[in-house]
């Protein structure tokens, strides 16, 4: 086999990540974009089918498996890298850069790994870099929240390597293929593992309370990968496990019901993720080659709108240096290019039609529905009004459209950010214009068709009411300054106690014994200097000195002379 | 909201009936809700107003707090 043959895309990326702090700074953002190209087509050079092994100690490792699912994650992942790095064109850190390059090659390996031994080292891979993107923002804030993540991340791959290693022990195998409901331990703690990753409640809050403290520019690629890098071994390990319908239905409507009480216009966007990865989860669920298909679509979709839409919230926090819902507002005429390719993305997430969320999240909401999972279907629809309402009424509005307290100027955005945006718009919109150009490369044949009048009629209504009713109520959806308490409470309050009683109370007791321990060195030390403190008092303050308290010479003297004075006496007396 | 725009949403609204109503009055009912009359024009409306509304009273009821609720950590 040629060499070029054995070399899976990751590498590519994982290279670079290795090669640019080592670039001038001149031609370092350029070069950013060459990795994820390189990747992308090494991707499509390989024939379907393709597989890359090694054999390493006992066990043979499936580092590079092409078929047709992993052939569309791995195009997305890496069209996106593209994406956000024409997006961060502009960043000097190199630090990021490399990170995101390193992050987007964790996500190309676990794309592609055939065994669970190469999936949990790309898997801990992307944990570790994409936490950098986090702590880049350089507040006390990320700093903590990126500390967190990290955590809570490693604690998810510990779960995933005890499901591995259990697997491992009781199959015998290392490859990833699909497990039964069976209740196996190992199945479940795999499960727990990967639904980490793929922020399903109440192991999601990692997402909510990293993602807003992200840089401008990491949050893009953040958005794109983890989750659905999960999302796709999901599909791998856990297609039809019944369960996954009802998570995947809850956390569509999870996201939605926080997104209304977010202030942070990235963490609206962040509830969002968690919703429509909900979809997603629920399309694994039910399991059908359809509602696989619609999985697929919608991840590959999903990336696209959503970078969109972070892309389009990073440069109002570029540009105004504001987040918050309550501090923005009156800035539609003062940025109409950044307002309007947002849209775009609002647009493809609300599932407009003849954009990329109508003709993917569509295809999921039917498979429940053909499958019989009537209400399942029927929240779905809901979960899609809440998605409307909040990315694409509620967010717009209060950002650019409403009165603002103050008058902000925003300042120029790089041009790159807003080159950025509109390939991820274009793209949107041409898949939405052109559903095949993504069907004919989904895992299985489609014979799904979005444009009918039945689904175009349903669409339309349920947007234009959605729309009339925030109208009307849209005073009530002001944002708030107020902070939403989610799962993460259970891990950030205890934290104290745990503090107190593991970290305070030990470093008293520490401390008080370290403070014995000198006092009785020290007492030890005056008491060897002079011993006689112990019995006389008046001792205490000088060392010990022999002469003091020796008899006298003198004395010894006049006792010999006496002695002999007496002798001769008594000699001439006998 | 100009006045147009109001009359261009009930203009929308207007064709998607002619369309529920007339080009798919054969349409086969597939699932329960099929059997109400402009169900998704209810879906889209109620289904915002109570996302709303239990939204923000489950906000009040315990998820909302202030924000340096966390600051001590």
């Amino acid at each position: 086999m040629p060499i070029n043959m054995m070399i899976i895309p990751a590498y590519y990326m994982i290279f670079g990540a290795l090669i640019l702090p080592l670039l001038p700074q001149k031609i370092r953002s350029g070069s950013f974009l060459l990795f994820p190209l390189l990747a992308l087509i090494t991707i499509w050079s390989f024939p379907i089918d393709h597989v890359i092994k090694i054999n390493f100690l006992n066990y043979e490792l499936i580092l590079g498996e092409f078929n047709r699912l992993n052939r569309i994650f791995g195009t997305i992942f890496s069209i996106i890298a593209i994406i956000g790095g024409v997006y961060s064109y502009h960043l000097k850190e190199k630090g990021q850069q490399s990170a995101a390059l390193l992050y987007a090659g964790g996500a190309l390996g676990v794309t592609f790994a055939g065994d669970y031994f190469t999936l949990f080292v790309f898997w801990e891979l992307m944990a570790v870099a994409s936490t950098y993107l986090i702590w880049a923002r350089r507040t006390k804030e990320s700093a903590n929240a990126g500390m967190r993540y990290l955590i809570v991340h490693l604690f998810g791959g510990s779960l995933l390597l005890a499901g591995i290693i259990l697997n491992i022990y009781s199959t015998g195998s290392i490859i990833i293929t699909s497990l039964t409901p069976d209740g196996s331990i190992s199945s479940w703690l795999i499960l727990v593992g990967v639904a980490l990753n793929t922020a399903i409640p109440p192991l999601h809050a990692w997402l909510a309370d990293a993602y807003p403290k992200a840089t401008v520019t990491g949050a893009v690629f953040l958005s794109a990968f983890t989750t659905k890098s999960a999302v796709l071994i999901l599909i791998k390990i856990f297609a039809g496990w019944e369960v996954l319908i009802f998570f995947g239905v809850m956390m569509a409507l999870y996201g939605v019901v926080y997104a209304v009480l977010a202030n942070d216009i990235r963490e609206i966007l962040a509830y969002h993720i968690i919703s429509q990865v909900g979809y997603m989860v629920a399309g694994v669920g039910i399991g059908t080659e359809m509602a696989i298909n619609g999985t697929t679509a919608h991840a590959f979709s999903h990336i696209l709108y959503k970078a969109l839409l972070f892309m389009g919230a990073g440069v109002v926090l570029h540009t105004t240096g504001r987040s918050k819902l309550t501090e923005l507002g009156g800035i539609a005429k003062k940025q109409p290019v950044t307002l309007w390719l947002y849209m775009i993305g609002a647009f493809s997430i609300s599932g407009f039609p003849l954009f990329n969320g109508f003709i993917s999240k569509s295809m999921v909401v039917s498979a429940a529905g053909e499958a019989h999972f009537d209400t399942a279907m029927l929240l779905l629809l809901l979960a899609s009004v809440g998605t409307f309402l909040h990315t694409g009424l509620k967010l717009p509005y209060f950002t650019w459209w409403s009165k603002s307290k103050e008058e902000i100027e925003p300042t120029k955005p790089p041009v790159n950010m807003h080159v950025g945006m509109l390939l991820a718009a274009i793209l949107c919109t041409l898949f939405g214009v052109y559903p095949t150009l993504l069907y004919d490369y989904l895992p299985f044949t489609v014979n799904y068709e979005p444009y009918t009048i039945y689904h175009l009629t349903e669409s339309i209504q349920i947007l234009t009411f959605t729309f009339i009713a925030f109208w009307l109520l849209r005073k009530k959806l002001e944002g708030e300054p107020t902070l939403a308490l989610d799962t993460d409470w259970f891990y950030r309050r205890p934290a104290r106690l745990i503090q107190k009683v593991f970290v305070d109370s030990l470093e008293t007791v520490f401390n008080y014994t370290e403070k014995l321990a000198l006092s009785l060195s020290k007492e030890i030390i005056r008491v060897s200097r002079n011993p006689l403190i112990l019995f006389d008092k008046s001792e205490s303050d000088r060392d010990y000195d022999p002469d003091l308290h020796r008899a006298t010479t003198h004395l010894l003297l006049m006792l010999i002379i006496l002695s002999f004075a007496v002798f001769f006496l008594f000699s001439i007396i006998i | 909201m100009k006045k147009w725009h109001w009359i261009l949403l009930g203009v929308i609204t207007l064709i998607t009936l002619f369309s529920e109503f007339v080009l798919l009055a054969d349409y086969p009912k597939k699932h329960w809700w099929s059997y109400i009359p402009a169900f998704y024009i209810l879906w889209g409306f109620v289904g915002c107003v109570a996302i709303i509304y239990i939204s923000k009273w489950l906000g009040k009821l315990f998820i909302q707090r202030k924000e340096d609720y966390y600051d001590a950590d």
